[in-house]
């Protein structure tokens, strides 16, 4: 019996190690369960969010701008998702960009080219300001002698009261529609009898002498 | 057997119709310029009519508007006159219309054109034509040599406008325009 007393305390201490050594191993192996399990939902929510984004991109239904949708694809993109429906998305989402992008491109080149042809057009335009502001003052003339001498005078730019001057309605698809043919003096008179000048120099032909051949205006 | 012929030339007419139909369809920002040109037209003749009826339009000019304004008719066209004091609508030539209107029998004459709007839109005929009709109201004023007011009505009235594809040449290169040309002015009611 004093044998076993003697004894108690070391066997004590191996309980305890014991106890200690598996106890410690079987908290560290739950805690590593616990990680791989938290690993696994923190993917899962990761794959879903990209798949919800993917297919808001897909359908148009994100905000987003194309650069953000772009962004968005390659951090996607990086996850590496080993799911075939996530990799048939991101083909789908990558070819739907991409021809966005291929007409957002288009659509600010054909911008760039309106803006330089109206600016090009606005710089023609001031080349006739002269021409354009005589026909004004006709039809806002206080009396028909003053419209009169304003007539007479700017009859002389032209080589004969008679040059043709065409109207253009509309341009469609590069092709002017006119208004019926009318002359210098007629046009100026409709000026001083309808009091309002609606209309824009298009282009002018002169002869040698700088006197107007011909004048074409576009109704504004 | 006789009907199943009919069904199937039916078809083969629609076949061959059918693109001819759609050929012809206008652009539509096409067909808004020329509506657009066709009531410019008459608002144009508003303006005219206005310079022609005023006292104070110096005879001379009242004379070359007349020229003008006749430009803008279909010849044979007619204008329809109309009177609180009489039931009857009279017709007059275009020309005739305008001389009457410059020589009315008042001191000063007020004449104001308003809701000028199409009332039928210009529809092809097979000629190649656009025919419509352009509703408008004319608020006349008659004065005395004292100033007073002694007649006046509204009086609204339809003009039948055609438009035609023409070409001419100019400069040595032909030239495609609208011809629009007003046709009959039939009075529909008169109010005072």
């Amino acid at each position: 019996m004093r044998r076993y007393l003697v004894k108690l305390p070391r066997i004590m201490v191996i309980i305890l190690i014991a106890g200690i050594t598996f106890g410690g191993l079987s908290s560290c192996q739950s805690k590593k369960k616990l990680a791989k399990e938290k690993a696994a939902a923190a993917y899962n929510t990761k794959v879903q969010q990209a798949k919800k984004d993917l297919t808001a991109m897909l359908n148009g239904t994100t905000d987003w701008t194309l650069d953000q949708q772009f962004k968005r694809l390659d951090t996607i993109k990086s996850y590496n998702i080993d799911e075939q429906d996530v990799k048939d998305l991101i083909v789908k989402v990558e070819n739907k960009l991409k021809v966005e992008k291929a007409q957002a491109e288009r659509k600010a080149e054909e911008e760039r080219l309106r803006k330089a042809e109206a600016a090009k057009k606005k710089a023609e335009q001031a080349k006739f300001n002269v021409i354009n502001e005589r026909f004004a003052t006709i039809a806002h003339a206080g009396s028909y002698a003053e419209a009169d001498n304003m007539i007479n005078q700017t009859l002389n730019i032209f080589v004969t009261p008679d040059v043709p001057v065409l109207i253009i309605i509309d341009q469609v698809d590069g092709v002017n529609d006119y208004d019926r043919p009318t002359t210098a003096s007629r046009f100026l008179n409709y000026l001083k009898d309808i009091k309002a000048y609606n209309y824009a120099v298009e282009s002018v032909k002169r002869n040698a002498e700088g006197k107007i051949t011909e004048l074409e205006l576009i109704k504004k | 057997m006789k009907n199943i012929t009919y069904s199937v030339l039916f078809l083969l007419g629609i076949l061959f119709v059918l693109p001819a139909t759609a050929q012809e369809q206008l652009n539509p920002k096409r067909k808004q310029a020329i509506d657009s040109l066709a009531l410019e037209k008459v608002r144009d003749l508003s303006k005219y009519i206005t310079i022609i009826g005023s006292k104070d339009t110096p005879w001379s000019e009242a004379n070359r508007v007349i020229d003008r304004a006749e430009e803008l008719f279909m010849q044979g066209s007619e204008i329809g006159v109309s009177s609180l004091l009489r039931p009857q609508i009279a017709y007059y030539g275009v020309r005739k219309y305008f001389e009457r209107l410059m020589r009315l029998n008042y001191s000063k004459v007020e004449i104001q054109w308003y809701k000028i709007d199409y009332v039928s839109d210009l529809q092809r005929q097979p000629d190649g034509t656009y025919v419509g009709v352009i509703t408008v109201f004319q608020k006349f004023k008659g004065y005395n040599k004292e100033g007073n007011l002694v007649y006046q009505d509204t009086t609204k009235k339809d003009i039948t406008v055609y438009v035609k594809r023409k070409e001419t040449q100019i400069g040595g290169r032909m030239i495609g325009f609208w011809d629009v040309l007003l046709g009959d002015m039939r009075v529909k009611e008169t109010q005072k």
